[in-house]
């Protein structure tokens, strides 16, 4: 096996591959940056891509989107009117969720969004959640929520398992 | 014994199947890097400064070194990044699987479903991948249909 024969087609294929990687990601409207946000104990993690919705979350008008602790999201519950939002699957919510909660999963928005528009009016105190740090989903309905004309929507960053954890209200079952 | 001529055609076979398996495997994560940046997060093997650059580099020497294999050019070197890179693969779901830690491998499809593939299968294919790479690699006869070699 000829070693420097292979170096020399290393070199070939990966000069070329790395140039066309980093061109692509920096003119592709879905590109990322360098270095993304992959510390929980800093916030939700992110590959911080051109498009990302915390990114864009954190960068609308609202100058605090994100409630960064349990405690926190135990004031805004013991508050009047303040609707809970649960991002997570029906079959999660099904398990457990912050009581009074609605469920509107991620990837059921559309599907959804009537019967909850209908429900709730554009006025609506909102803070969603998910599962936590390692998750976007209440980020992603949130923007949608603020997209579709909801004002007062912020994210529960933490999520579900540390309202749990802290031993703050919770129920099982079907939305009543 | 194969004679030199069966040889050939099964060299040429095993570098366009192992060609064509490394450039579908690419697509997916280079038009979404960001879902491909979560997925290397989630093996909880890797420093964060590290994370988006392997999320941007990997899909293009994925597809650059199955289009090297395709095409037959620089066949050699396409061979040895895809044995590199099934190597470090081994390597992170062997770690995954002896510490009981549940991952996507984020290898054909980007999208989250909670089905995680089986990790012994994904070993399974990817020593059987990387047996395929390095007959590739130390095969040292004349090829068939190669356009450039060093």
């Amino acid at each position: 096996m000829n070693i420097k024969k292979i170096v020399k087609e290393l070199f070939y294929i990966t000069l070329p591959a790395l140039a066309v990687a980093f061109t692509v990601n920096y003119l592709h409207p879905d590109g990322i940056a360098l270095f993304g946000q992959w510390d929980v104990s800093k916030g939700v993690i992110t590959a911080k891509s051109k498009k990302g919705v915390v990114e864009s979350l954190n960068s609308s008008e609202n100058s605090k989107p994100e409630i960064t602790s349990p405690e926190e999201a135990k004031i805004l519950f013991n508050g009047n009117n303040i609707v809970f939002v649960d991002a997570r699957s029906f079959e999660m919510y099904e398990e457990g969720h912050i009581k009074g909660a609605v469920n509107l999963p991620a990837f059921r928005f559309d599907e959804l969004f009537f019967d909850f528009s209908e429900k709730y009016p554009i006025d609506t105190e909102i803070v969603t959640y998910c599962t936590g740090r390692e998750c976007e989903d209440s980020h992603r309905i949130a923007k949608n929520l603020k997209e579709l004309g909801y004002k007062n929507v912020r994210v529960f960053i933490d999520g579900y398992p540390s309202w749990q954890k802290k031993g703050f209200p919770i129920e099982t079952g079907v939305e009543q | 014994m194969l004679k030199d001529h069966a040889k050939k055609k099964i060299e040429f076979l095993i570098r366009i199947l192992l060609g064509v398996i490394f450039i579908y495997a690419s697509l997916h994560k280079i038009e979404n890097p960001s879902q491909f940046a979560k997925i290397i997060y989630g093996y909880g093997l890797f420093p964060e400064a590290s994370i988006n650059i392997l999320a941007i580099t990997i899909p293009y020497f994925e597809l650059f070194a199955g289009l090297s294999l395709v095409f037959g050019i620089f066949p050699k070197g396409g061979a040895m990044i895809i044995n590199i890179m099934l190597f470090c693969f081994i390597i992170a779901i062997s770690i995954n699987l002896a510490r009981g830690y549940q991952f996507d491998c984020g290898c054909f499809s980007l999208t989250e479903s909670s089905v995680f593939e089986s990790a012994f299968m994904l070993l399974l294919r990817d020593i059987a991948c990387l047996c395929a790479g390095v007959f590739v690699l130390i095969y040292n006869k004349p090829r068939l249909l190669t356009i450039k070699e060093a």
